[in-house]
């Protein structure tokens, strides 16, 4: 199990790679993460809705009010910022997991 | 199935934000807690378990009133400055940079007494060039999608500023110099005032008042 802050530390770039993949509402997003991380990463409510809220402002993802078959959900869209944000960010998660892998000699599993 | 926005709207107190940016945050919330509700049910749990692993995605509805606010207030600041700081020092920097010219060019103002201790030093071109300046400064503003008051502050802000600095040179020289009589400093303050601040912001906010005149104009035409 990964520890929560950890976890928060890859809340960012979690929801940007399943939103580079295609547009998502929010429970989507929870689930997709849940689903890809075989329940590793887990986003409630409250952990998801004010990350989405601080990364719509700095305009990586934009959300639009869509009807789907369950009602009217907003539903976010990476926009061209948070694409290009993407790359850092993989680039600084990759060196942590490599000095990680040196530090305490963690193998990928 | 329960009323999941009746359940926020219960919960989570009210949002210092515009009624309708409230509603949304709280018409997504209560659609995220339908959407884990459903899914639960379709993996076979009762409704009551259902219901009950939903509400349990939120341990405190304060933090998250206090999270959604925070994450909130990070775009008001981001505002503010796209809004208000830019256009302003935009207008105070080239109001500025226009009088600096003016003086260059040998442009003298006029002095209404030419002698005397309290004299209004008008700068007849510059002034009339405000408009354009307030106008700038609004028209930024409102491509930030500004409206009401930051419009007109970031219309006026050099006339703003010197309104500030004044304040402050008046404290300074209530404190620290000798004694004068308080009506010779009012008088002084008074003329300073004029000059610096209310005939500046008079032409600024003409600009700002035609501009924003036209752009409705314009928007209701279209």
């Amino acid at each position: 199990m990964v520890s929560n802050e950890l976890k928060r530390g890859t809340a960012e770039l979690a929801i940007l790679s399943v939103l580079e993949r295609q547009p998502l509402h929010g429970y989507e997003i929870s689930r997709r993460i849940e689903l890809d991380s075989c329940g590793a990463l887990r986003f409630t409510l409250a952990a998801l809705y004010p990350l989405l809220y601080r990364i719509e402002n700095r305009r990586w993802v934009r959300g639009e009010w869509e009807i789907t078959d369950t009602g009217r959900r907003r539903c976010y869209k990476l926009l061209p910022r948070g694409r290009k944000m993407l790359v850092p960010l993989r680039a600084q998660w990759a060196d942590l997991f490599r000095a990680m892998r040196r530090v305490a000699r963690v193998n990928h599993a | 199935m329960p009323d999941w926005l009746a359940y926020v709207n219960g919960h989570l107190g009210r949002l210092p934000l515009s009624e309708t940016e409230s509603s949304q945050v709280r018409e997504e919330l209560a659609a995220h807690l339908e959407d884990a509700y459903l899914s639960l049910l379709a993996q076979g749990f009762s409704e009551t378990n259902a219901a009950r692993l939903v509400c349990d995605q939120v341990p405190s509805w304060q933090q998250l009133h206090r999270d959604i606010l925070a994450a909130k207030s990070e775009a008001f600041m981001q505002n503010r400055v796209s809004q208000l700081w830019v256009p302003g020092l935009v207008t105070l920097t080239g109001s500025a940079a226009l009088l600096a010219v003016f003086e260059f060019a040998g442009w003298r103002p006029m002095v209404i007494p030419p002698h005397g201790p309290y004299s209004f030093v008008i700068y007849f071109p510059w002034l009339f060039c405000l408009p354009l300046f307030g106008a700038l400064g609004a028209y930024l503003s409102l491509r930030a999608r500004a409206h009401g008051l930051a419009v007109h502050c970031a219309a006026l802000f050099p006339a703003l500023v010197m309104a500030a600095s004044l304040f402050a040179i008046l404290l300074v020289a209530l404190v620290l110099t000798d004694r004068r009589p308080l009506g010779v400093v009012a008088a002084g303050f008074g003329v300073f005032m004029l000059n610096w601040f209310l005939l500046p912001g008079f032409f600024l906010l003409l600009g700002d008042l035609l501009l924003q005149l036209v752009m409705k104009r314009r928007l209701a035409s279209n």
